[in-house]
């Protein structure tokens, strides 16, 4: 009898064993080795990386931060849900109740918590749910309008704009001089939504407007209102001609409008608080932030929305300690020094009572639209992003000729699936996406190696965060596969180097502070594919490199290598290129997802293994 | 009987107490849960009332307000105004022309866009635009806008025709009054719950929308509903299911647990206003008096219950009491009966020694208390004689009255050895001859002592007596009147008045005579509650006064135990401070040979004046001389006396005696007598009076009077008063010995005495020897018996014989004698002499062999009658 006892007990711890087992490829504990609590915060973008995830791990030291940036959207945390797998603090920067509501029973209610409490009412109702939930709370308000250098307009003597027409009228005559007047990345689905919003919020916002907005935002329809949108495109279309848009400005990533402001080659364009401080013009020309110009001047406008929304998981709150610990971490992220750290603290507008935060000189002008409230709230759900992308680009290349046929189209593609359920991928073998002092990050170097094996390069250097969540064993749809590499911050160069140029872009990365691919801790550390690293960490908390090898074998400084850099491509590679003196980079390749779909996908392959790539001591 | 019999007969009962306590503890369960379920039901009834009443009162004043805002817009809407300032104006107008301070609220305009303009000018965009902006007309909804500091309940309207300024007509579509929300606590605020209530005002989706309370916000989170929807419900409610009723009847309420403590809430939507109102309330606020009233139901339950069981258990425990204690009861039974008996026994034993200690008790009682009276007399009148002993009249007055106490002693000494036989029931009455007359006269010389000693007066009195020969134990009807002249005396003061009454009641049977005796005294007299208790053994009043009197307190229950025995009765009449008066009715046989009260040939017609200040003297001395054929007159003043003496000399029909009391109102008897004989009348005076006259008595006679007449005066009195006044008879003699050889010459004969008491052979020696007996003696039994055995025949003619005595006792030897051989000499008359006088005594000495028995001290009429009939036989 006591026989059969033991043998069943030996069964179930056997069996409990292997279900352990079962799950390395996922996350299995909340404290470490050295006996810190675990913490993982999805950061919705890469700017987090200079000061704020520092920030966070000064704060808590006794907390082993987990940071992964995580693709901008609430679908990206649904896909982590239908995993099982969300961090315990979320973040978000595209927003909207509507596309919220499918993580509600998964996310914590902060309606009754002191950080609720310190929002005016008014804005927090926009985050509370029918029955009084709330899940998100928002961070500072990022101020998204009109970039003008205004000493270029001294410079050609063109009235600085105060409506609509002087708008067009300044275009115009940059246009005269070869200047351009107005530029943006068409090319990116928020810029698209945000002129297409900006430039007609009078409209947006008229009673019928709000009521229109309150329905859909609701789900009472998902259908544009001719009243109120019709005026809407037809104002873009105004833009579009007014301007001179065209197919060249449907293509302009990111990072392309702004080179032509700093040049001195556009007078104006789309760009927030942040970029007033990161692309100031010509070095010494003066700037200002302007709003949407409407057709008078009291119908101008600046556009807003929230930094980044907060969120935490229900799961991560279950033990009241750990609880207790994450509404904590949560204050000290919006707090004021958390929204001091974001960004530069001096582009934002606060949203809580508590927070006091400075506006730049550039954004002085702003503080009449403050004191009367004139800061429009872009609609920004996940279907707004995408169709608004699809319809002005198809405006910009002349597919859609009138306003009528915009808003047609645009319902048309609102009535539409963004993606197809189709599994078009199967992955045989789960990693884990977490730091290992013995492995380093599993799942970023199986996905690190997959890309450096597809684009055939001899080495990859990039961050591990920008793998924002495990390796599933499975099926996968395409949309799917695109979380598995961040796409929207991080952009995939090439560059070749000598093998002392390759211990250069170790050695520098791991001294990087302040930057968009800056290394905070383990969890932001960068992964190498081809070789290996061997690495200390100092007494001051940083890294130092001891040595590289390839296969075990040390690194030849003087061989050279075709390496891909994945990290931030405009605030991280130009200061790293610099250091290691490498001048040109091939950028026109594609983004990383590609190469894991066409792995996937379109070969029918497997994720390449990953290797120990990193030794730490 | 086997120990299982025993078991299974204990176990029913147990189990059935058991299920009983249990049935009944269920009970108290049950009721107690369905008082406190309706409890719950009152106290949420109670709270529903109040919302209900609250929320009328709110949606009243909120449509007060609609009223005011419709009132404005119809006032400005469709205006035209040129200029910002011009509206700006107009706003600060409408506020004061609709008076909207008076409400707490100001009034702002919107344009079309949400700017928000107050009468100071824009304040931006409206941050609740969007609350208005979903297509209905009215809106009401709590905000605390950043626009205007404050928190407020909002009022917007869409007007029907909007506000335009400026020439390029921009429209202001939406009119808003912002209602300060603190003004709004006159439209909820309750007394019902003293300050305790909290209230709150809760959005739609259950978050709080305003809060006011005295004390900190018990819920403390936003989310109201949340809050409530994970609270405790004690009574096993869900927030859903309240959340339905308010859904569905608009109000509900229930008790929840806050913090460990009960609170109830309550819920009433305000529909029409996307607004709840909640109360919430600590329990012990809410209907305090159903539940104090329910409370004290339960403690008088449980109570009751408790009683209950008890009795259940008190019940049960006798049960196997009695079937335990069966077995033993035969036993316990016989062992009871043992020990009755035996205690009976000892009880009789007990009642024997009490009986016999309280005979021994009365006895020493009556020895102190009744003694002492008489022999007082004899000591004092044996004073008086050696005072007097010049004066040989007054000497054998003395003595005279010395006999009479000593007689009266002897008498009560072998009452009081009676009264022991009294307490057993053996006492008998001695029916003798006796005269009423001589038996109160007695009394007073034997208590005058003490009269006079106390410095009292003694009243004696008689009225309408016409049979004074009577029958009856005169020894003991003495002691009564002793016992209470005794009392009176002792209980009266110097200077009062002690008096006796004696009326014949002429209701009586044929030849018995019916006598009321009052024995009064103006004493200090008795309460009413003593007096119930004056008859019985040993009560003596305990007051300050009483308490310094000695005595034992048996006078009163010997004398309530004669007069029973006599068939009379005894009643007290008293009054503290006043005095206290016996009444004592008897009825006594009369003599068959009384007294002839034929009038008397040498008074017929005689006329007689009789002055007493006392009418019923009057009338019964009138009655009595009526009765010995005198006419009489009467009157009750001396004056008048005086004043028909003269009348009587004057009229020639003198009055042929004067029978006058000492004391007068007007002037004393002597005076009368004086003013009589002043009138040259010589006629006869009686003066009578109911004290010792020897003070007066020289003063008296040389005023002139003739004889004097005590009180009381029977007819007897009277008459002998009457004869010795008008010369016809010569005053009675007081007292003389018997005449020596009256009858029988005991002359030689020859007595042998035998007596160990010298002073007693002695004296039977000097009387004795009186009358010619020639007397041997000797000192004991032994001594009698060898005398008589070496005498011969004739040597002695009588032997008397004392019982107790040294060596041999009387008894002895009277047998020895009766048994010597001689036969002259054992037939010679022995007759026994002893202070023993009972029955028993008697019975024994003839048993002895003795020939008659005398009782010492030795009355010599008594012995002489013996004797005679002794030597006659």
């Amino acid at each position: 009898m006591k026989k059969k006892k033991l043998i069943s007990g030996l069964l179930c711890l056997a069996m409990t064993a292997t279900l352990l087992g079962g799950c390395a490829g996922q996350k299995t504990t909340e404290e470490t080795a050295d006996g810190k609590e675990k913490v993982t915060i999805a950061l919705w973008g890469n700017q987090l990386l200079e000061h704020y995830t520092e920030y966070l791990c000064d704060s808590f030291p006794d907390v082993e931060f987990e940071f992964t940036l995580a693709t901008n959207s609430t679908d990206f945390y649904r896909f982590l849900n239908d995993h099982d797998d969300l961090p315990d603090i979320l973040t978000v920067r595209r927003f909207s109740l509507k596309d919220a509501v499918l993580l509600k029973d998964m996310l914590y209610d902060l309606g009754d918590t002191e950080l609720a409490s310190t929002f005016y009412g008014t804005y927090l109702d926009h985050y509370t749910y029918d029955d009084g939930t709330v899940n998100w709370l928002p961070t500072c308000a990022e101020v998204d309008s009109l970039i003008i250098n205004e000493t270029l307009f001294d410079e050609y003597q063109v009235e600085i704009p105060t409506d609509y027409a002087s708008f067009i009228s300044a275009c115009e005559a940059f246009e005269e001089v070869g200047i351009r007047g107005f530029v943006s990345d068409f090319a990116s689905d928020y810029t698209c939504m945000e002129t297409l919003q900006g430039f007609a919020i009078s409209s947006l916002l008229s009673m019928e407007g709000r009521e229109w907005r309150q329905k859909y935002e609701s789900g009472a329809t998902n259908q544009l209102s001719e009243e109120v949108w019709l005026p809407v495109f037809e104002k873009f279309f105004d833009v579009k001609d007014g301007i001179g848009l065209g197919t060249e400005d449907a293509q302009m990533v990111n990072r392309d409008p702004k080179d032509l402001f700093i040049e001195g080659k556009a007078a104006m364009y789309r760009g927030t608080g942040a970029d007033i401080i990161t692309f100031p013009g010509r070095g010494e020309d003066k700037v200002l932030l302007m709003p949407y110009f409407g057709d008078t001047q009291e119908e101008n406008w600046f556009l807003t929305y929230p930094t980044f929304q907060i969120a935490a998981s229900k799961k991560a709150m279950k033990d009241p300690k750990r609880e207790e610990l994450i509404l904590d971490i949560m204050e000290a992220m919006l707090g004021q020094e958390g929204q001091n750290h974001i960004s530069y603290g001096k582009n934002m507008v606060p949203y809580n009572k508590n927070v006091t935060l400075e506006l730049l000189p550039e954004l002085e002008n702003l503080n009449p639209y403050i004191d009367e409230n004139k800061m429009y709230i872009r609609l920004a759900s996940n279907d707004m992003f995408r169709v608004s992308q699809s319809v002005v680009q198809k405006i910009l290349n002349g597919e859609l000729t009138t306003p009528e046929a915009a808003l047609a189209d645009f319902n048309t593609q609102l009535e539409q699936a963004d993606a197809s359920d189709e599994k078009v991928a199967h992955i045989d073998n789960a990693y884990a996406n977490e730091f290992t002092q013995k492995h380093g990050n599993q799942a970023a170097s199986a996905i690190f190696n997959t890309i450096r094996e597809e684009n055939g390069v001899d080495l990859m250097f990039g961050q591990s965060c920008y793998v924002a969540s495990d390796i599933y064993e499975g099926d996968y749809t395409q949309k799917d596969l695109s979380y598995l590499c961040k796409n929207d911050g991080g952009y995939p160069v090439i560059v070749t180097l000598t093998g002392d140029q390759v211990y250069r872009l170790v050695e520098s990365t791991l001294a990087l502070t302040g930057n968009r691919g800056s290394i905070c801790n383990d969890s932001t550390m960068y992964v190498s594919s081809g070789f290996e690293m061997d690495l200390s960490k100092n007494e001051e908390n940083g890294y130092v490199l001891n040595g590289l090898t390839v296969e075990g074998k040390e690194l030849d400084r003087s061989a050279q290598f075709s390496v891909l850099i994945y990290s931030d491509r405009d605030w991280y590679l130009p200061v790293i290129l610099e250091k290691i003196g490498c001048e040109e980079f091939n950028a026109d390749i594609p983004n990383c997802n590609q190469y894991l779909y066409k792995r996937l996908v379109e070969d029918g392959g497997q994720l390449a293994e990953p290797t120990d790539y990193l030794k730490l001591r | 009987m086997p120990k299982t019999n025993r078991i299974k007969k204990y176990i029913l009962p147990m189990l059935c107490a058991i299920a009983v306590m249990a049935v009944l503890g269920a009970g108290v369960v049950y009721i107690r849960s369905y008082m406190e379920q309706q409890t719950v039901q009152e106290k949420s009834s109670q709270l529903e009332e109040i919302i209900a009443q609250i929320r009328v009162n709110l949606e009243y004043g909120l449509e007060n307000h609609w009223n005011l805002l419709a009132g404005i817009e119809a006032a400005v809407k469709g205006t035209h105004y040129d200029s910002e300032q011009e509206l700006y104006a107009a706003i600060d107008g409408m506020q004061k022309e609709f008076r909207t301070d008076l409400y707490g609220c100001r009034m702002m305009l919107l344009d079309s866009m949400g700017m928000a303009c107050l009468d100071e000018g824009r304040v931006g965009i409206w941050d609740d635009i969007d609350r208005i902006a979903d297509g209905q007309i009215h809106h009401t909804f709590v905000s605390d806008t950043s626009n205007v500091d404050g928190t407020y309940l909002i009022f917007a309207k869409k007007m029907e025709l909007p506000i335009t300024v400026g020439t390029d007509e921009k429209k202001y579509t939406h009119l808003v009054m912002l209602k300060d929300i603190v003004t709004l606590k006159k439209y909820y605020t309750t007394e019902s719950y003293g300050g305790n209530v909290a209230t709150y005002i809760i959005k739609e989706n259950g978050v709080q929308a305003y809060y006011d309370a005295n004390d900190a916000d018990i819920i403390g989170v936003r989310n109201v509903f949340k809050a409530l929807a994970e609270a405790e419900y004690i009574q096993g409610r869900s927030f859903d299911a309240i959340k339905e009723q308010v859904d569905s009847e608009g109000i509900a309420a229930a008790n929840i647990l806050l913090d460990q403590t009960e609170y109830y809430y309550c819920l009433a939507s305000l529909t029409d206003y996307g607004m709840t109102l909640m109360l919430l309330i600590p329990s012990e606020y809410v209907a305090i008096s159903t539940m104090n009233m329910m409370n004290s139901t339960i403690r008088v339950m449980i109570v009751f219950v408790f009683f209950l069981i008890l009795v259940m258990m008190l019940a049960l425990i006798s049960v196997v009491m009695v079937q335990r204690s069966n077995q033993m009861v035969k036993i316990e039974q016989e062992n009871n009966q043992e020990l009755q008996r035996l205690k009976q026994a000892a009880e009789d034993a007990l009642n024997v020694a009490e009986t016999a200690n309280k005979s021994k008790s009365t006895f020493l009682s009556n020895m102190s208390h009744d003694i002492r009276t008489p022999m007082n007399a004899v000591i004092g009148f044996a004073t008086l004689a050696l005072t007097n002993v010049e004066n040989p009249e007054k000497v054998r007055d003395y003595l005279s009255k010395i006999l009479s106490s000593s007689n009266h002693l002897l008498s009560l000494i072998n009452d009081i050895l009676d009264m022991s036989r009294i307490e057993s029931g053996k006492i008998n009455l001695e029916e003798t001859e006796a005269n009423l007359s001589e038996m109160l006269h007695d009394i007073k010389t034997i208590i005058s002592g003490q009269i006079h000693a106390k410095q009292l007066e003694l009243y004696m009195d008689v009225m309408d007596v016409t049979d004074e020969d009577v029958y009856c134990d005169k020894t003991r009807l003495n002691q009564v009147f002793l016992n209470l002249l005794s009392n009176a005396i002792k209980f009266t003061l110097p200077g009062g008045t002690v008096s006796v009454r004696i009326r014949q009641i002429h209701q009586a049977p044929e030849g018995m005579g019916a006598y009321e005796i009052r024995v009064k005294d103006t004493g200090i007299g008795m309460s009413r509650e003593f007096a119930k208790r004056i008859f019985d053994p040993f009560e003596r009043e305990r007051t300050s006064t009483v308490s310094r009197i000695q005595g034992t307190g048996l006078g009163m229950a010997i004398s309530k135990n004669i007069i029973d025995m006599m068939g009379g009765t005894i009643e007290v009449i008293t009054e503290q401070g006043k005095g206290t008066e016996f009444v004592i009715g008897l009825t006594l046989r009369l003599q068959s040979e009384r007294r002839t009260v034929e009038q008397i040939k040498e008074l017929e017609g005689l006329k007689a004046l009789v002055v007493d200040d006392d009418f019923e003297t009057c009338d019964s001395v009138t009655k009595m001389l009526f009765q010995v054929g005198m006419r009489s007159e009467w009157t009750m003043f001396g004056k008048e006396a005086v004043l028909r003496a003269r009348q009587s000399v004057e009229r020639n029909d003198a009055f042929n005696v004067y029978i006058i009391d000492w004391r007068l109102p007007d002037m004393n008897g002597i005076e009368v007598t004086r003013q009589i004989r002043s009138l040259g009348d010589d006629t006869p005076i009686i003066i009578l009076t109911a004290y010792d006259w020897n003070d007066i008595e020289e003063e008296a006679l040389a005023a002139g009077v003739t004889a004097f007449c005590s009180k009381p005066m029977f007819m007897s009195d009277l008459r002998d008063s009457l004869l010795a006044a008008l010369g016809q008879r010569q005053p009675k003699s007081d007292y003389s010995l018997p005449s020596a050889g009256a009858a029988v010459d005991f002359t030689g004969k020859r007595l042998l005495l035998a007596e160990d008491n010298e002073l007693n052979r002695e004296i039977a020696l000097e009387i004795l020897g009186e009358y010619g007996f020639v007397i041997d003696a000797a000192e004991n039994g032994q001594e009698a018996l060898n005398k008589i055995a070496a005498s011969k025949p004739g040597d002695y003619d009588l032997i008397l014989m004392d019982i107790q005595m040294p060596i041999m006792d009387g008894y002895e030897a009277t047998r020895r004698i009766r048994g010597l051989n001689d036969p002259v000499l054992s037939e010679i008359p022995i007759l026994a002499m002893t202070a023993n006088a009972f029955d028993e005594d008697r019975k024994r000495a003839q048993e002895s062999g003795m020939n008659d028995f005398l009782s010492k001290p030795i009355v010599i009429e008594e012995m002489l009658e013996v004797l005679q009939k002794v030597f006659e036989h």
